[in-house]
């Protein structure tokens, strides 16, 4: 399976950032095809809401930064797993950029899916969507459902489902062999 | 203290829809006898500063935003990080100030804010701070395609949701429920909105925005995979 992993912790030398790279070399080490996103080390601008993605160059954002190496990595995967500390009772700002950026993965146009307006799709495919938590302090399990649920729909605006949610709570091993259950 | 700290929130700063939003409420908490608000624009470093600087001293804050993929805008929630120290002094009797939201997005129905809504109450309680409520708005980029005289019945809505917050520190149930209106498509709607959708004229705005540039021929490109 292709794995992205859209890594949202802004410190290198955090407990997170480890835990996250032991999964994704378990994951490797099953036969998976995993790209780890940097995000913090990526130039990302941010979206300004110019809609340059949508009318002026359809599907590329217009910023000259690497929200294009994001898309590609994200529609190019099976799964894609969104990985962020909890802060605030939600992921970081960070990985909130890169995702502001991926709305060039969809279509302006509106249609109606499941009785609800959705942007409509630009690809044949998306990939399934997945949340990976780090379990902070001052976050309880009300936090995790909120986040969980902006996450969800953010998923099903992307074509898609978000098909695995987990904390950082339980062993790496447990973690990579849950994510690729799912594949 | 009536004092209003106005935060946009929103990426495209004082030209948003945002801004005319939070503009009309604004009108309202100075009719009922609100200090003129300081009106800060998170998309501007500045702004940003000053909107975390000012924030323990306000007698009370609005901050409006867009919905962006389904949550709040990245700015938002670097500006709500910077919120954290407030976190600690949370507990101390007043020393957060009331909090009120304004959330606006494109879509026709207000289901898809609620999310971010559960998110937003919770961040008042996070901060010990009084929750006057969040302002819900679908169809939001069809503020930038209507004539101001369009949207006289909203902008009147929106001012009477000021006035309530300086009286109140509250919004009314009734003028939220009035501003949000649609909350989702009953299935038969549902199914005659998905043929209108189908109709060229509701994508006037985009189609007329995609001639202009001299994009039309390319809306459907995907250039990082397989088009649908």
């Amino acid at each position: 399976m292709r794995i992205t992993i859209l890594n949202g912790e802004p410190e290198a030398a955090s407990a997170f950032d480890a835990y996250l790279h032991e999964i994704a070399g378990r994951l490797a080490e099953q036969g998976h095809a995993v790209t780890t996103l940097e995000l913090r080390e990526l130039d990302l601008k941010g979206c300004s809401g110019c809609w340059g993605c949508w009318v002026k160059t359809p599907g590329e954002c217009q910023k000259r930064d690497q929200s294009a190496t994001v898309c590609r990595e994200a529609i190019g995967a099976e799964l894609l797993l969104l990985a962020s500390p909890m802060t605030m009772g939600f992921t970081t700002a960070l990985l909130k950029r890169a995702a502001d950026q991926m709305i060039p993965l969809i279509h302006p146009y509106f249609e109606i899916e499941g009785g609800e307006a959705h942007h409509r799709a630009r690809y044949a495919r998306y990939p399934r969507f997945g949340l990976l938590l780090g379990a902070a302090g001052g976050s309880d399990a009300e936090d995790l459902e909120i986040a969980t649920a902006m996450w969800a729909r953010m998923a099903r605006n992307m074509k898609s489902k978000l098909v695995f949610t987990a904390v950082a709570n339980r062993s790496a091993q447990e973690v990579a062999d849950e994510l690729a259950a799912v594949a | 203290m009536n004092s209003l700290l106005l935060l946009n929130g929103s990426p495209r700063g004082p030209r948003s829809n945002s801004m005319k939003m939070l503009s009309r409420v604004a009108e309202g908490w100075v009719r009922a006898g609100g200090q003129a608000p300081e009106v800060l624009h998170l998309a501007q470093r500045a702004g940003f500063d000053r909107a975390v600087e000012a924030f323990s001293s306000a007698g009370a804050v609005l901050l409006g935003m867009p919905l962006y993929t389904d949550s709040m805008p990245a700015v938002v929630m670097a500006y709500i990080e910077a919120l954290a120290p407030r976190v600690a002094v949370a507990h101390a009797d007043g020393a957060n100030p009331a909090l009120g939201f304004l959330v606006q997005s494109g879509f026709p129905e207000a289901l898809h804010s609620r999310p971010l809504e559960r998110y937003l109450q919770k961040l008042a309680l996070r901060l010990g701070s009084p929750y006057a409520g969040t302002i819900v708005r679908g169809g939001g980029e069809s503020l930038q395609a209507m004539p101001d005289e369009a949207n006289r019945r909203l902008w009147a809505r929106l001012r009477v949701l000021g006035e309530q917050l300086a009286r109140d520190r509250r919004f009314g149930e009734a003028e939220l429920k009035a501003v949000a209106g649609r909350e989702h498509f009953s299935p038969c709607q549902a199914a005659l909105v998905k043929l209108i959708f189908k109709l060229p004229v509701v994508q006037f705005y985009w189609n007329g925005q995609l001639k202009k540039n001299g994009a039309w021929e390319r809306r459907f490109v995907a250039p990082y995979g397989l088009a649908k």
